[in-house]
């Protein structure tokens, strides 16, 4: 784990516990593949809305404070402003408001639907003649939505080479709904799919820049909680918890002596 | 009116460039030649009504106006949310425009009526909702709201009535203005029917083609009548009761599906909205008078 990374999930699992808010599991597998979109995307943290940016989506939006974090760490505000993380005032919600926070391309919370603003984004750019792309990190949990799949057929078929899907492969939903065999499954529909270690950010970055015909799909391959082994062998019942006193340091320890 | 909402669209995308049309696999020949025209600006996406929802959503976020377009129940019942989070929380804004309005196609049963969308569309912040009865309104409506950075929804009939009057957004009409104890109100194509029932009735007669925002202004003129309001869908009563304490009563939809095949006049006639119908109620609060709460209750349950 890069050093960077490391610090992010501190961050995570501090604003965590001061918080008594966040999906800790889920932002600990999309650390890596966020740290790898901001290093590699066009963009400006001190001006969020730069015409020339390229478009990055969580649409997996509970996965928020991972997102505040890394969006702080590459100076799109202070960290400590997140530490009111889901209070009543806080611009930093448990699923995030683009009105609100800078970064934040599309206000994300129910399943599914990030990924079909981000093909709007995508087409209009393209009308626009414009080189930006858009990039929408999606779940498995997610996936389970019929709208991400009606996404991916309109987008494949408008042969959207501008738009790549971050898939966060780390198989939630082992449990109930899993999607197996994702690469061959977006394939299928047309994208032009691979595999990487998704807790590798110099295989992400690499995936990231490589060109693609079509639409491009990342099948990351995560750990729910990566980084503690605590979390990642209890996913389910960390799911959405917040950390005590005791528990906080043991996650902490974990971290720094990387368990999993 | 679809004819006219394709005309109309033809003369402003030839004004404005940002105009890019979304469609759901239906009315697509009916735009051949805005195709031809403007093949970069034509998109026949395909029946995934969430999903068109969302990218028109994502293509307003790239500066576009987006015109999404088909069938009503699909495209309001079924991607409401995508129509709360992706247009209107976001504020994303599209333009939203159905066809099959209520009982259009009748003789394709319950899954293709669609008589909420005015009603649970009203409810969402900073969303307009407009029910054109004529093709003058749809024409001038659409010019006047097409760009304004709000999501507004347009609903389309294939029934529309002929009655020419002035066309504002967000203004009522006020029909007739005698001095009764009963004022009828309505919106959209209905007003052909209710038209033709209240001719010779001592009733005033207020109409809208706008349903949110509501005319409070007009109606607030009528405080001190009973209002009826008869309405070939839900949204209008809701929208007249936000006004406090006025003596309403609604003529329209029961809370039944409607079962029966046929035209969209013969649906009518079954829940008393063909003119006979509509005029033997209005008759029945008239004979009720304005002392007799009981006239206020819904008037009528087909079963």
């Amino acid at each position: 784990m890069i050093a960077a990374c490391r610090e992010i999930r501190r961050n995570i699992l501090r604003i965590s516990k001061a918080s008594g808010h966040g999906h800790i599991p889920t932002c600990f597998s999309v650390v890596e593949m966020l740290y790898g979109v901001y290093q590699t995307i066009r963009h400006d943290p001190a001006n969020p809305s730069w015409e020339g940016r390229d478009i990055s989506i969580l649409s997996k939006g509970h996965a928020s404070l991972g997102l505040y974090c890394v969006l702080a760490h590459f100076g799109y505000f202070d960290v400590e402003k997140v530490h009111s993380y889901g209070a009543f005032g806080s611009d930093f919600g448990c699923h995030p408001d683009r009105l609100k926070v800078p970064g934040v391309e599309v206000s994300t919370g129910s399943l599914g639907h990030g990924i079909g603003v981000g093909v709007g984004m995508a087409l209009g750019l393209k009308l626009k003649k414009s080189d930006r792309r858009v990039l929408v990190l999606i779940g498995d949990g997610e996936s389970n939505e019929g709208t991400v799949w009606e996404s991916v057929m309109v987008a494949s078929n408008l042969d959207l080479d501008n738009f790549t899907i971050l898939f966060d492969n780390n198989r939630s939903q082992e449990r109930c709904l899993p999607i197996p065999n994702p690469v061959e499954r977006f394939r299928s529909f047309g994208c032009d799919s691979i595999e990487v270690d998704g807790h590798d950010v110099e295989a992400l970055k690499e995936a990231l820049s490589r060109r693609a015909s079509g639409v491009k799909v990342i099948v990351a391959n995560t750990i729910k909680g990566y980084g503690c082994r605590t979390l990642a062998e209890n996913i389910f019942a960390w799911h959405r918890r917040s950390p005590g006193e005791a528990e906080f340091q043991k996650l902490m320890d974990e971290l720094d002596a990387e368990t999993v | 009116m679809r004819k006219q909402f394709k005309a109309t669209v033809m003369d402003m995308a030839a004004r404005d460039d940002r105009i890019v049309l979304v469609f759901g696999d239906i009315s697509v020949y009916l735009f051949n030649d805005f195709r031809e025209k403007h093949p970069d600006r034509f998109f026949n996406m395909g029946i995934c009504e969430n999903t068109l929802v969302s990218v028109a959503a994502g293509l307003s976020a790239q500066g576009f106006f987006p015109i999404v377009h088909t069938i009503a129940p699909f495209l309001v019942e079924r991607s409401y949310e995508q129509i709360k989070d992706d247009m209107c929380y976001n504020r994303f804004a599209g333009n939203i425009v159905t066809a099959g309005a209520t009982f259009d196609y009748a003789w394709d049963g319950a899954t293709h009526h669609c008589y909420s969308d005015l009603a649970i569309l009203r409810l969402l912040p900073d969303l307009e909702v407009v029910q054109p009865g004529s093709k003058k309104e749809v024409d001038v409506l659409l010019r006047s709201q097409y760009n304004n950075r709000k999501t507004t929804y347009f609903r389309l009939s294939d029934h529309p009535h002929d009655i020419d009057l002035p066309v504002q957004f967000g203004k009522g009409v006020a029909l007739k203005e005698n001095g009764s104890d009963l004022t009828v109100m309505t919106a959209g194509p209905i007003l052909g029917n209710v038209l033709e029932a209240c001719r010779d009735l001592d009733v005033n007669l207020v109409y809208f083609h706008t349903i949110k925002p509501i005319d409070r202004e007009l109606i607030e003129k009528f405080r001190h009548t009973r209002i009826l309001v008869v309405h070939d869908a839900f949204g209008l009563h809701e929208a007249v009761c936000e006004i406090q304490n006025l003596s309403v009563s609604y003529h329209g939809l029961p809370d039944q599906f409607c079962v029966w095949y046929g035209r969209v006049q013969d649906l009518r006639r079954m829940i008393r909205l063909d003119p006979a119908g509509i005029r033997e109620c209005v008759l029945e609060k008239l004979a009720c008078g304005s002392a007799d709460r009981a006239c206020l209750a819904p008037s009528h349950d087909p079963a």
